[in-house]
């Protein structure tokens, strides 16, 4: 955790009313995440609203281990969607969620995989939910193995495991993957 | 393909279609999810509610006496003989006088005075010190605090009074406690709205209260009026003469100074309509519509007609109504405009020619000519008059004098009685018992006289009109509503109407205040006339009101649309309304509509006001500001981005520019910098521009709108209802 942070999580453990530096800080990637969980907006907003709310209650009680603070956040999400997806589904298209432009360095030859990236997330969607969870968190919310295993409640060790099956599952449609030649 | 190596991955994914497939993953980015601005903020409220009622966090006081874990079980102890001496101290209390609450006159008010302090209520004696430090005011507001007894806390303003149309939010933190010790067990928020600032009375401006003594001059008996069928009186063009329908409906003239009256038809006359320019009379008589001219008194027979139930001109074209249909004099005789189904009478036809209305049975409504389309006229019992441009109408309700546009959408509520609408926007509204003059919106209502005042027509030049009383027509001359109401208080006016009927969400009503450039800004690809959303639109008013052209009239507004969660606003932004009406006798409508950014609220001070002259700009936030903040802060800017020169002091929420020669009709920009901070030390959320121009002398009617110039105390312009102009000049700055 950067000593910015730090200080900001000490001071409100110590005064609730001093969250509100580190909600503003973390609302909008929070938000995102829940989004592109639950991806209908209401459902978005009640489940952000819980995770902050727990949050807020939990602060006098959150505990430095040296992870992003964000980590523990994710870690309520995590659970607070569980419990979401016990009782919905989401129903729009995953195309609404994954922009089909590349972020970073571009993709070569991006008319060819577009199929490809299009349909992975579906796939990604229909993998068991903790290895869903794991690749959610490690490719689209591009966190370290170590705080994944803080949000999940696992080890480093299983959330490897997790991840290296996930991928191993979409090998397996490696060949509808794959582009046209 | 190319992407960013990620090492731990090294390890994991060490097969080639693995990391190519992970490269895939990584690859894709996510969209951006709707997200509702005014939730994230409204969220962040809601947290900081809780985490007030939470407080702070505070080791117990037993470890931090006695420290060894081994004590805390006598702390434990300690803590349980406590709890059952509070059980015994409440049961001895009496039900209910434990808890502590708190209320407010003001909790939820929506137009709540500014010159008042806020009351704050609590059912046990209080400890001040401490319940005035537990008090949190949002906007950032400087205040003192009285007590007007032990349990009843007046919070002032230093400033003396509240910011306008503002949202205030007054929260007693858990630290406040009663004399006894008991602290709130949670924090109570009063939320509040507060009024315009108030519109200074012109003066005089009687009331029918107020005004016991006849306002009319020059009452006097013209002739005597038969019994049996009234026509209308008719006026000449020069409001010298009046024609009407007398014994055996012999057509008669009167000067309206006096004298006989002159006989120009000796009988059988029915439906007299005379032309606006007063050179022609038109009559039913003997089964014909003939035309009388008054010149040389020569008639023409236009029709052989039956059945008429109205006749009247449209500017040169005559129009009569007959059972069978509507028609119109042409070239080769009766034209018939729209057939009329048998049942169905009509009953007047507008001075524009465009609408009429029928009555079949009890049941009213209004007819587009040209269209063949009706509406319904709700509640009508009878037709009593139109609009001079004939795009107003007015009809009896149960309730009043319902006055509605020619889509039958009702516009306003004025007081029963019989009505006529004048060249100068006035209704006089007669009766049995008195006759007063109101604007068409409802404002300026005069009580004119009392007595006898049935069937007033007004004459065209506004001031004199011809009643009924008795047997006899009469006249008298009315003084002009005082003061006449300036352009912009009529623009104005249409502003409000506007956005009440889209608060209300009738879409229909709304429209009727635009022309067809605003049809076209608030069309489905434009501006939302309905607003929907998560928030809800739940108020609006005027920040700024400009006369901006003369021929024709033409003002611009600044409404600031506020939108609410529940009882709490929580975003709003700004629509520019330009306002043109063709002649002073029409209405103003809106011509063009945009809309600014939308800005979240409870981040910052936020300008609720702006006035400009001349000579002065005044500016007023709704937050006590950090006074070395606000010079090169709020700045004025000329079209070519210049810094103008002048002076600018602040005192109690105001900002004043002082020294400007600001140029009729040039485009200025008023800027509010982020630099600009509220006493709690939050700066503006985000650069507030406006674009005012340069004042135009309203010389059309009414009085000119005051300079503020200099003068310590400007008086400002008497806008209608929502005026966004405070009272006065603050007149102390207060001190943090």
């Amino acid at each position: 955790m950067r000593d910015d942070e730090r200080d900001l999580v000490e001071r409100a453990k110590r005064d609730p009313r001093q969250f509100g530096a580190l909600y503003d800080r973390h609302f909008q990637q929070i938000y995102r995440f829940v989004y592109s969980r639950v991806r209908e907006q209401s459902a978005a907003e009640d489940v952000t609203s819980e995770i902050f709310i727990k949050a807020l209650k939990a602060m006098p009680r959150y505990q430095d281990t040296g992870r992003p603070f964000a980590a523990w956040l994710y870690q309520i999400a995590v659970n607070a969607i569980a419990d979401r997806y016990r009782t919905l589904r989401p129903s729009q298209s995953l195309d609404d969620f994954h922009d089909l432009s590349v972020a970073g360095p571009a993709l070569e030859d991006l008319a060819a995989h577009r199929d490809e990236l299009r349909r992975i997330w579906t796939l990604v969607d229909q993998l068991p939910a903790p290895q869903k969870m794991a690749l959610v968190l490690k490719f689209q919310e591009d966190m370290k193995i170590e705080d994944i295993a803080v949000a999940m409640g696992k080890s480093a060790g299983a959330v490897k495991l997790l991840i290296h099956r996930g991928v191993s599952r979409l090998r397996e449609d490696a060949d509808a993957l794959r582009p046209v030649e | 393909m190319s992407m960013n190596h990620d090492p731990e991955l090294d390890d994991i994914l060490q097969d080639e279609e693995l990391v190519r497939l992970a490269g895939l993953l990584k690859a894709t980015r996510r969209a951006e999810p709707p997200l509702d601005d005014a939730f994230r903020s409204a969220l962040r409220r809601q947290l900081m509610q809780r985490a007030w009622g939470m407080g702070e966090v505070r080791t117990p006081w037993w470890q931090r006496l006695a420290g060894p874990p081994a004590l805390a079980w006598a702390g434990a102890a300690l803590g349980i003989l406590l709890i059952g001496s509070v059980v015994v101290f409440t049961a001895n209390q009496g039900p209910g006088t434990n808890v502590l609450t708190v209320t407010s006159p003001m909790a939820d008010e929506h137009a709540v005075q500014l010159q008042q302090p806020i009351l704050v209520s609590f059912n046990q004696p209080m400890n001040h010190a401490a319940t005035e430090a537990a008090v949190q005011i949002t906007p950032a507001t400087y205040v003192t605090f009285s007590w007007q007894d032990s349990k009843t806390l007046a919070v002032h303003p230093s400033g003396g009074t509240l910011a306008p149309n503002t949202q205030y939010q007054v929260t007693i933190g858990p630290s406040a406690k009663t004399l006894s010790g008991q602290p709130l067990t949670r924090p109570a928020t009063i939320t509040f709205v507060t009024r315009p600032a108030p519109t200074p009375q012109p003066s005089p401006r009687p009331t029918p209260t107020a005004t016991p003594a006849s306002q009319l001059t020059g009452e006097h008996r013209l002739a005597a009026m038969p019994s049996g069928a009234f026509y209308a009186p008719q006026w000449s063009a020069d409001s010298s003469t009046v024609y009407f329908v007398g014994d055996n409906g012999a057509l008669e003239s009167v000067s309206a100074a006096g004298g006989d009256p002159k006989t120009l038809v000796k009988d059988g006359v029915s439906y007299p309509a005379i032309t606006v320019a007063g050179d022609r009379l038109a009559y039913v008589r003997g089964g014909n519509v003939e035309v009388m001219t008054l010149a040389d008194g020569s008639t023409t027979d236009l029709a052989t007609v039956s059945q008429v139930s109205a006749l009247s001109w449209a500017g040169d074209q005559l129009l009569w109504a007959t059972d069978s249909g509507v028609f119109k004099a042409a070239a080769n005789g009766p034209e018939q405009l729209i057939p009329v189904s048998p049942g169905v009478t009509v009953v007047s036809m507008a001075p524009d020619g465009a609408h009429a209305v029928f009555q079949s049975g009890p049941a009213f409504s209004v007819v587009d000519l040209v269209a063949n389309t009706s509406q319904p006229l709700a509640g009508a019992s009878a037709f009593l008059g139109w609009s001079p441009d004939g795009s107003r109408l007015m009809y009896a309700t149960d309730t009043g004098t319902a006055v509605a546009s020619t889509q039958g959408s009702s516009i306003g509520t004025l007081p029963a009685g019989d009505a006529s609408w004048s060249s100068q926007n006035v209704v006089l509204i007669g009766s049995d018992t008195s006759v007063s003059a109101i604007h068409p919106d409802g404002s300026g209502s005069t009580l004119l006289n009392t007595g006898t005042y049935r069937h007033p027509v007004w004459a065209p030049n506004g001031s004199t009109f011809a009643y009924v009383r008795g047997g006899g027509l009469w006249i008298a001359t009315s003084p002009a509503l005082a003061p006449e109401i300036s352009p912009l208080d009529q623009a104005a006016s249409v502003v409000t109407q506007f956005m009440n009927a889209r608060l209300a969400r009738q879409q229909d009503v709304a429209t009727t205040f635009l022309d067809d450039n605003g049809k076209q800004a608030y069309s489905s690809s434009g501006l939302p006339l309905v607003i929907n959303g998560a928030a809800t639109f739940s108020r609006d008013y005027i920040v700024m009101a400009e006369l901006t052209g003369q021929d024709p009239a033409t003002a611009r507004f600044v409404v600031r649309l506020v939108l609410s969660r529940g009882p709490i606003d929580v975003s709003e932004y700004d629509e520019t309304l330009t306002l043109v009406r063709a002649q002073a006798s029409q209405p103003f409508l809106i011509d063009q509509a945009s809309a600014g950014p939308t800005r979240l609220l409870g981040r910052g001070p936020e300008v609720v006001s702006v006035d400009v002259a001349t000579g002065s700009m005044r500016i007023v936030f709704d937050s006590d500001l950090v006074s070395n903040t606000v010079a090169d802060g709020v700045i004025l800017l000329d079209k070519n981005g210049k810094r103008l020169g002048g002076q600018s002091t602040y005192a109690n929420r105001t900002v004043i520019i002082t020294g400007l020669n600001l140029t009729p009709g040039a485009d200025y920009k008023l800027v509010v910098l982020t630099t600009v901070q509220d006493v709690s030390g939050r700066e503006v959320s985000a650069e507030y521009d406006l674009e005012p121009f340069g004042p135009v002398a309203p010389n059309l009617a009414g009085p000119a709108a005051p300079d503020p110039g200099l003068s310590a105390a400007p008086t400002p312009s008497p806008l209608l209802g929502r005026s966004p102009f405070p009272g006065g000049l603050p007149t102390a700055t207060p001190t943090p």
